[in-house]
């Protein structure tokens, strides 16, 4: 489903603070996987999860998604990209303020052009699997940081990506919500057959997940299926 | 989609509902300022064209070809007035007069001043350009030698109503004459010529003194707009004198052409003001929420549709802005179309001009759609700069600065 050949990444190229963020990255990712990027803070998870999400290129190397070469797309292509394929978690929520849960789960689904008959039907599935329906009206900053993550992870999901990337979902969620949280994107990955990508070092996320890629410097030093 | 596009621009309009309706009342009150200002401008311009076109050329002027260079009695329109019944029946003409002028010299018993004897049909002149509303003091009545004199000839003469003048002139053969006639009005024109020097008799009784055929006259006024009539005129009547409203008057053409600029100038500082007003809102506006514009790209909206939201929030406060404004403006302009704006404390200075003391506004449809088009583009161009920041915006660095 991804696969990832020699992938190169650096930051500040040619400039005396050049960083090598990713270095010769070989990695293959199957359909309905429930996997973490692993690692100590700086190691490259974030980049290498920003790289698949088509959020970033890479120096050298290829990306493949559904056996795509998508490393050399144009912005254009990759918002569309983004649009199709992929889901994004991240770790401030980022819900737009001015529309509430409903729309706010369903914005993906408008953009990608489903009808409203659809998208009313696809929120209330997701929220009620997240147990958010009873607060589809409420705007964000009426909910609290878990309620609004789970919010996230609906935009997420509702329009039926095939990848989820998630970066630090739980950063700014306590223990308890946290496993909610967990609890729930483990039983979206069961019950949807989406393949989810974590980005942490939270030992909760460890726990849950199938399979570890550990990253040291940015290059892949350990990749161990649970 | 279309629908959630416009859905977040109404509601991030009002996100900071104080900044927006504060550039929505800048808007409104420039623009009806603006509205005003326009009005009553053409207003001064309208009303002095009406009242020049009334009390004098009408729309065309016909004349004998010699007389506007040597206003002699020789010259005059032969023929006039079934010149005048041709006219009457023609596609266009509203009304048609026939008018006698002669200069001489017009006295009192201590003081004598130039003045033009106007030779007119009061009940004609009635039809063609309401003369009775030109009354300032009196009544309206020519029987038994009576005289209507111009307000600032009587103010020389220092005469009033029920005073006796004395109107000398040359005849039609050459004979020096004069006349005694009892002044039983004044009037006020605005036409700065007739309020200097005119005074109105009978024509029939103008005709006699100076010896002219009644049949003859120097002037043949015409009230029609229509366009085609002046080319009409003027093949039908080669041999005379056909002017139009405008050539007979070029100073009133410069004074519409100077209007047009303060018009211009008041839009343009209007303009750049409602557009400085949407910037700094869209501005600041956009760069609060950057971070949420770099989301929705992460997750897959197009910069298009953004910069379409951008658009349409921009053109909301517009047309918020536009709508107060134009409410305001127009009841504005329909107070100073009834009641007009007093300027009786610079009446001499706005007489010396052929402005009355009392200017009324005039209201357009083109002053709403003109100022409709023009918030419209200020709308457009003031998120040009504000946009360029979203399209440079790397969603990665959004993402990475909110950590």
């Amino acid at each position: 489903m991804i696969k990832l050949q020699n992938v190169n990444k650096y930051f500040f190229k040619g400039e005396p603070r050049e960083v090598h963020a990713l270095r010769d990255i070989n990695l293959s990712i199957e359909a309905g996987e429930f996997t973490l990027f692993g690692g100590s803070s700086g190691c490259g998870k974030t980049t290498l999860l920003n790289i698949i999400g088509a959020l970033d290129s890479c120096d050298s190397g290829k990306i493949y998604l559904q056996d795509k070469e998508i490393g050399s797309l144009d912005e254009e292509s990759r918002t569309t990209l983004r649009l199709n394929e992929l889901g994004f978690v991240f770790q401030a929520y980022n819900l737009i303020p001015v529309l509430n849960v409903e729309e706010n789960i369903g914005f993906v689904m408008r953009l990608r052009g489903f009808s409203d008959k659809e998208i009313k039907q696809r929120v209330l599935e997701v929220a009620t699997l997240l147990e958010i329906d009873n607060k589809l009206k409420s705007l964000p900053n009426a909910l609290s940081g878990g309620q609004q993550q789970r919010v996230a992870v609906a935009r997420a999901v509702a329009a039926k990506p095939k990848i989820i990337l998630a970066d630090e979902p739980t950063a700014n969620l306590d223990s308890n919500n946290s496993k909610i949280l967990m609890n729930m994107m483990r039983e979206l990955n069961e019950k949807e057959g989406v393949s989810i990508l974590f980005a942490s070092h939270d030992e909760l996320i460890m726990e849950s997940v199938r399979r570890i890629v550990t990253l040291n410097d940015g290059a892949i030093v350990d990749d161990n299926e649970m | 989609m279309y629908k959630l596009i416009l859905k977040l621009a109404w509601k991030n309009s009002f996100l900071r509902r104080s900044r927006t309706l504060l550039v929505i009342i800048m808007i409104a009150v420039s623009m009806s300022m603006m509205l005003a200002i326009e009005g009553i401008y053409d207003g001064m311009v309208e009303n002095m064209v009406d009242k020049n076109k009334r009390s004098d050329s009408g729309d065309i002027s016909i004349f004998a070809k010699e007389y506007r260079i040597n206003k002699d009695l020789a010259y005059m329109i032969k023929n006039a007035d079934e010149i005048k019944a041709q006219i009457e029946n023609m596609q266009g003409a509203q009304a048609v007069v026939l008018r006698v002028k002669a200069e001489g010299l017009l006295s009192t018993a201590r003081k004598s001043s130039f003045a033009s004897v106007v030779g007119i049909d009061l009940q004609a002149e009635e039809r063609f350009g309401k003369f009775s509303e030109f009354l300032k003091e009196g009544s309206i009545d020519l029987q038994k030698q009576g005289a209507i004199v111009g307000i600032e000839l009587a103010k020389t003469l220092k005469v009033g109503v029920g005073s006796k003048v004395v109107f000398s002139t040359q005849d039609i053969r050459g004979e020096i004459n004069s006349i005694a006639l009892y002044v039983r009005a004044i009037v006020q024109t605005t036409n700065i010529s007739l309020d200097n020097s005119a005074i109105f008799i009978d024509i029939n009784q103008l005709h006699k003194f100076l010896g002219t055929d009644s049949k003859n006259a120097m002037q043949i006024a015409i009230r029609g707009e229509d366009k085609e009539l002046y080319g009409k005129l003027k093949i039908a009547f080669a041999n005379l004198d056909v002017k139009s409203f405008l050539e007979l008057q070029p100073m009133i053409k410069q004074m519409q052409d100077l209007m047009i600029i303060f018009n211009s100038v008041t839009f343009l500082i209007v303009m750049g003001v409602v557009f400085i007003g949407i910037f700094g809102v869209m501005y600041v506006s956009i760069l609060d929420r950057v971070r949420e514009f770099g989301i929705m790209i992460s997750v897959g909206m197009h910069y298009k549709y953004i910069r379409l939201q951008i658009f349409l929030e921009s053109i909301v406060i517009g047309v918020l802005g536009y709508l107060s404004g134009a409410v305001l403006g127009a009841v504005l302009l329909t107070y100073l179309e009834h009641y007009g704006i007093d300027l009786s404390a610079f009446s001499d200075a706005l007489a010396t001009w052929g402005y009355e003391a009392v200017i009324y506004a005039t209201i357009k449809v083109s002053y709403f759609t003109t100022t409709l088009g023009a918030i419209m583009a200020a709308s457009i161009f003031s998120v040009i700069i504000p946009l360029r920041k979203i399209k440079k915006l790397n969603p990665i660095e959004v993402i990475k600065a909110e950590k």
